[in-house]
């Protein structure tokens, strides 16, 4: 039982290490950010090129993944979603068009590939990042197997949100993100300058996606695709937990995960995954706007 | 004013009748290879339609149209399976898809009663007919249902487009699933064809496509009417201001109901078109890519114009063939769609229809008298 509650917590880890920057920028500023997997694939491949040019590990590339893609992230803010707020749906589809154009960018190594030129790490094929050894090897406690890998994903989760709280509920920046959540209108009466707020949101967002990347890295292999069913289940956790709820966040990402978990051992994967599916249309249809909402928006 | 108004409804006239002129005349152009690929566009045309139907005019964003478009998909399969010689050489007197015995138990009977669990369900189809009328009507069933449940608690916006999207995957996963069933991720291969009176319609026959490119004018002329009823107007009612469609006493839960019907029945007859076209049924039909693809073309072509809708699913489709003759090629140009969709949604939300409309306002009032409206903009084009 023990490892069914492990396992289910791993995946919840990771919903949640998706959903954690979906619901910053899905919830403070109403954003549907369908390029968010493919963020995460930026971040994944960042560790990649990390490994094979700077010769660091994941650890290493953990900060340097939640720059390039928070980087990334600010410059779709400032090119395309700046124009588009207030148009939910349109920031739908254009987040989706930005999503292919990520995913041929690396397929198609920036473009250089039709000049023959070939950049290691990038390219449609797959690629694979070696975990450190410390994080590799397993150890007992009892007659409990712990997999170090999955509990530094579980512990670094942990970190994250607890950080992601700080800044949202104990600085300045975060209450002024806090008030835009509520009401954009009204906070920019009172003097927050909403885009410069929103631009720093959404890059921070985008950033958490590039670190979830690194660790995705970790245990799947990397591919220009692989983003595309992540967005999916990032978005079911943060409908679910109710919108820029962090506290919904992690209770979803916590029951889904569980659920998920509980029925792969039961069943099988897929029928899992369908189970977690119907389970959220469900929920949606009792409580649209979430298990845990404020009035606000 | 009415001058104007008569003026751009005989442009609309003249804008389907071209259209639909050049769809019958493809053949004349066309080998039989190319017949065959343009015959699958226009079915993509008819789910531009539906999306149309639903998003542009019903304001429905529904990211699951793979649903209906799969379900109606499989049913005709199922038909058509059973009556492809890899059923009926499997040495018992009844068809059985080749599959089901690759699956079966060891000493199962092989007969579709009970070769597998469920295996049953198969039976009815043995009669092409009802895995035509079943194309349509499962999909008409199940989005009645559904759209019952969504619009009845009145969710709106965003949560249909999730709920929709979760729902083509659950079901996307229960097909994969149900291996014995449905043969999996490989979907159904090696169909028959379909045979009306004898006359067996090759895919690559011209009498294939011009039953497609009929269906496809049908159900263009039939929606564009629809559309233009009390009803189609009530619709856009609601979709611009529901709480004041409520106030002036209309059902708003019944004409996005109906609406969203309508337009799943269209797309599970389309797949059934495809499936004729492609001879093949497979869970692709359900990837979420897919469904918003289908989004795309309607976006690019004209999210609230049907026939600009449909015009954009043949156009975009009909450029990737010809660039995916090489691999680089069809790479760069999923790059190109996916800035062509952003730019499209940044600069030209009503897509290549309004853009034409827009064209034609323009030059409608520069001959309506230079002291119309922009005389600047008059002035400037008579100086180049």
């Amino acid at each position: 039982m023990a490892d069914v509650i492990f396992i289910g917590l791993s995946l919840a880890s990771i919903l949640l290490l998706i959903g954690l920057g979906l619901t910053i920028t899905y919830g403070a500023m109403g954003v549907i950010n369908m390029a968010h997997g493919e963020l995460v694939m930026v971040g994944a491949y960042t560790a990649v090129m990390a490994g094979i040019y700077l010769g660091v590990n994941l650890l290493v590339a953990l900060p340097l993944a939640f720059i390039v893609a928070g980087g990334l992230g600010l410059l779709i803010e400032r090119l395309v979603i700046r124009h588009l707020y207030g148009r939910m749906l349109d920031t739908l589809l254009a987040t989706w068009g930005i999503a292919i154009l990520l995913q041929q960018m690396i397929r198609l190594e920036f473009g250089l590939s039709f000049f023959d030129i070939h950049i290691e790490g990038l390219g449609p094929g797959l690629q694979n990042l070696a975990i450190p050894a410390f994080l590799n090897q397993a150890w007992m406690i009892g007659d409990f197997t712990v997999q170090p890998y999955r509990s530094f994903i579980i512990l670094l989760t942990i970190a994250l949100t607890v950080v992601t709280w700080f800044l949202l509920y104990r600085t300045s920046l975060g209450i002024q993100v806090r008030a835009i959540m509520r009401n954009p209108q009204m906070a920019a009466a009172c003097g927050i300058d909403v885009k410069r707020v929103s631009a720093y949101t959404f890059a921070y967002g985008s950033g958490l996606a590039g670190v979830a990347g690194v660790m995705m890295a970790g245990f799947k292999t990397v591919a220009p695709d692989m983003g595309s069913s992540l967005v999916v289940d990032g978005f079911l956790v943060v409908v679910v937990g109710g919108v820029g709820s962090l506290l919904g966040t992690v209770a979803a990402s916590g029951f889904l995960g569980q659920v998920n978990g509980l029925f792969a051992t039961w069943t099988n994967d897929i029928l899992a995954r369908a189970i977690v599916f119907g389970l959220v249309i469900l929920i949606i249809m009792w409580r649209p706007q979430g298990l845990f909402s404020f009035k606000g928006r | 004013m009415t001058a104007t108004l008569n003026h751009r409804r005989l442009l609309e006239i003249a804008a389907y009748g071209l259209f639909i002129v050049v769809v019958l005349a493809m053949p004349a152009f066309m080998d039989a290879f190319w017949l065959n690929r343009i015959g699958k566009y226009l079915v993509y045309g008819m789910l531009g339609i539906a999306i149309s139907l639903s998003w542009g005019y019903a304001g429905i964003l529904n990211l699951g149209q793979g649903l209906f478009f799969g379900l109606g998909a499989y049913m005709v399969a199922m038909s058509l399976k059973l009556q492809s010689y890899t059923s009926l050489q499997q040495g018992s007197d009844t068809p059985v898809p080749d599959f089901m015995l690759w699956n079966a138990e060891p000493g199962a009977v092989t007969d579709l009663c009970c070769i597998s669990q469920a295996s049953f369900l198969w039976i009815p189809f043995q009669a092409q007919w009802f895995g035509l009328v079943m194309a349509v009507i499962i999909p008409t069933v199940v989005a009645y249902l559904v759209g019952s449940a969504i619009f009845r608690l009145r969710i709106s916006g965003v949560y249909v487009a999730i709920i929709t999207l979760a729902l083509v995957l659950l079901v996307r996963l229960l097909i994969i699933d149900a291996q014995p069933l449905t043969n999996g991720f490989n979907g159904l291969t090696d169909l028959g064809w379909l045979t009306i009176n004898g006359f067996e319609f090759d895919p690559y026959l011209v009498e294939t496509y011009y039953l497609i490119a009929g269906s496809l004018i049908v159900v263009l002329l039939a929606a564009r009417w629809l559309v233009a009823t009390r009803a189609g107007l009530i619709l856009q009612s609601t979709r611009d201001d529901a709480n004041r469609a409520r106030y002036l006493g209309y059902s708003v839960a019944a004409y996005q109901v109906f609406f969203f019907t309508v337009s799943a029945g269209i797309a599970g007859f389309a797949g059934l078109l495809y499936v004729l076209s492609a001879e093949f049924a497979s869970p692709t039909f359900m990837d979420l890519a897919f469904s918003i693809s289908m989004v795309v073309w309607a976006a690019v072509g004209g999210r609230s114009s049907l026939l600009g809708a449909c015009i954009g699913a043949i156009l975009i489709n009909t450029i990737e063939a010809t660039v995916s003759e090489s691999e680089m090629l069809k790479e760069a140009w999923k790059a190109i769609i996916g800035l062509l969709f952003v730019l499209v949604v940044l600069f030209l939300p009503r897509g290549l229809a309004g853009l034409s409309q827009d064209i034609v306002g323009f030059f409608e009032s520069r001959r309506g008298g230079k002291t119309a409206a922009k005389p600047g903009i008059a002035a400037s084009e008579a100086g180049e």
